[in-house]
C-alpha cells in the first residue's frame, strides 16, 4: 500500500517538475543572468527534485520547494567557484562585463538597462525581486522558498526597488544628456 | 519615502504587490489618493515592477536537447561564460520601435512581442489626462502597424474608474475611442464584469460602447492574455 502511494507521489512530482521547468529557467536567468549557467542550474535542480521526490510535502504545490532547491544549487555553484558567499553582499562581483556605459545610453535599451541594474543588486535582493515581479509569488511563498523571514523579504524587496529606481533614473538622465549632445 | 507620514517603504511595496489585507489596503488607498506625493511613490513602484517583468519577457528558451549527467569541471566553464555574459551583450531586444521611452516604457521593452502582434492595454484609472494618454499610445501603435503593413491586435481592458473610457455617453474620450474603433477593426474593447456589477450594486448602470465585450473580471482577462503571450501595458 505504502509502496503504491510512494509511486503515485513520485509520478505526480515528475509531472509537476516538468510543467514548472520553464518557470524555473526564467527564475534562474533572473538570478544569475547567464542562460547557460541557468540551464545547468535547472538541470541540477530537477535531478535533485526527482531524486528527493519523497520529501515533497504536496506534489500539487511544488513551486516553492523547487525554487528553494534552485536557490541551493545557485549557492553551491557560487561556493564552488569561490565567489563571495554572503548573499547580502554578493552583487558587485557578479555584474556583467558586456555592455559599456555608451552602449547603455543608446536609445530604446530600457530592457537591457533594467536587467543590468537587476544584475548589480545583491543576490539576496535579486532573488526576492525576481520571485515577486516575474513569478508573482506572494511574500510568504518567497520567504518559504528562500528560507527567510517575512520581514527580510519585505526589506530586501524595498531596497531592491529603491536601488533599481535610482539606477534607472540615472540611466535615463545619461541617455538624455547624450542625446542632447548629439543634437548640438 | 520611509518617513513620509509614517508609511514605510515596505508598506508601499506591499500595497503595490497586493500583499495587504482588505482593511489595510483600503486605509492606505485613501491616504494615497489624498496625497500626491504618496501617489507618485506608488506609481514609481508600479513602473519599476512592470519594468522588471517586461525586461525578462522575451527570455531565450532553455536548451532543448537533454544534457548529460553533471561533470565535475562544468561549473568552471559556466563561470567563464558568466563573465562574458553573452546573453546580456547580444541584442535580444533589437528592432526596438521608435517610441517615446517616457510614455511607452512598457512597449519599448517588449518589441519581440509587439512584432508578434498582440497588445493588451489595461486602463484602471479615470481622469481625462490618463485616458487621453492611453488613447494616444493606442492610436500610435495602430497607425504604425497599418503604415508598415504589420498584423496587430490591440485590446483595451478597462476596470475601476477606467471604465469611463467605455461608457457610450461618456466624456470626449468615449467619442474618440468610438471613432478609433470605426477606423481600426483590429481594436477591441473589454469591460471588467466585476466593476460593472459593483457599479450596478451602487445604482449606476453603465451603458457601454457598442461592441464592447464584458469579461468576468479585468484580472481574468489580463491573466488569460498574458498566458497567450500578449504584451501587457498598464496605463
Amino acid at each position: 500500500m505504502d509502496y503504491f502511494h510512494e509511486l503515485h507521489k513520485r509520478t505526480a512530482v515528475r509531472r509537476e517538475v516538468q510543467r514548472l521547468r520553464p518557470a524555473m529557467y526564467r527564475v534562474a536567468c533572473g538570478w544569475c543572468h547567464d542562460p547557460s549557467l541557468a540551464d545547468d542550474l535547472v538541470q541540477e535542480a530537477v535531478e535533485k527534485a526527482l531524486r528527493n521526490a519523497g520529501q515533497a510535502r504536496d506534489p500539487e504545490r511544488l513551486q516553492g520547494w523547487l525554487y528553494s532547491i534552485l536557490a541551493n544549487c545557485l549557492r553551491d555553484h557560487y561556493r564552488a567557484v569561490h565567489v563571495h558567499e554572503d548573499v547580502d553582499a554578493l552583487g558587485e562581483s557578479l555584474e556583467d562585463g558586456g555592455a559599456g556605459p555608451e552602449e547603455l545610453c543608446s536609445r530604446g535599451q530600457t530592457g537591457r538597462q533594467v536587467r543590468r541594474a537587476v544584475s548589480r543588486l545583491p543576490l539576496g535582493q535579486r532573488q526576492v525581486l525576481i520571485l515577486v515581479d516575474l513569478e508573482e509569488c506572494s511574500y510568504a511563498e518567497v520567504g518559504e522558498a528562500l528560507r527567510i523571514p517575512l520581514g527580510t523579504v519585505m526589506s530586501r524587496l524595498c531596497r531592491a526597488r529603491a536601488t533599481l529606481r535610482a539606477a534607472l533614473a540615472a540611466g535615463l538622465l545619461a541617455e538624455r544628456t547624450t542625446r542632447l549632445r548629439s543634437v548640438k | 519615502m520611509s518617513d513620509h507620514e509614517n508609511i514605510s517603504g515596505e508598506m508601499l511595496n506591499a500595497f503595490v504587490d497586493g500583499e495587504l489585507d482588505a482593511g489595510e489596503w483600503e486605509s492606505l488607498a485613501q491616504r494615497i489618493e489624498a496625497d500626491p506625493l504618496l501617489g507618485g511613490e506608488v506609481a514609481a513602484l508600479r513602473i519599476a515592477k512592470d519594468r522588471v517583468r517586461n525586461a525578462y519577457a522575451g527570455l531565450p528558451a532553455p536548451a532543448a536537447a537533454p544534457r548529460g549527467r553533471a561533470r565535475p569541471g562544468r561549473w568552471a566553464a559556466a563561470a567563464a561564460v558568466f563573465a562574458a555574459a553573452g546573453w546580456f551583450a547580444h541584442a535580444w531586444l533589437f528592432a526596438v520601435p521608435e517610441l517615446d521611452p517616457a510614455s511607452a516604457y512598457v512597449l519599448a521593452n517588449a518589441p519581440a512581442s509587439i512584432d508578434s502582434g498582440h497588445v493588451l492595454v489595461h486602463v484602471s484609472t479615470g481622469g481625462q489626462e490618463a485616458l487621453g494618454r492611453a488613447l494616444d499610445e493606442v492610436e500610435d501603435l495602430l497607425r504604425a502597424a497599418r503604415r508598415e503593413g504589420r498584423a496587430l491586435e490591440v485590446e483595451i481592458v478597462a476596470n475601476r474608474s477606467g471604465i469611463d473610457l467605455l461608457e457610450a455617453r461618456g466624456a470626449p474620450v468615449a467619442k474618440r475611442i468610438a471613432a478609433l474603433r470605426a477606423r481600426y477593426a483590429n481594436l477591441s474593447l473589454v469591460a471588467c464584469g466585476q466593476t460593472l456589477r459593483r457599479l450596478a450594486a451602487g445604482g449606476r448602470k453603465v451603458d457601454l460602447l457598442p461592441g464592447t465585450r464584458v469579461a468576468p473580471s479585468a484580472l481574468d482577462e489580463v491573466v488569460d492574455r498574458l498566458r497567450s503571450g500578449w504584451v501587457y501595458v498598464r496605463v
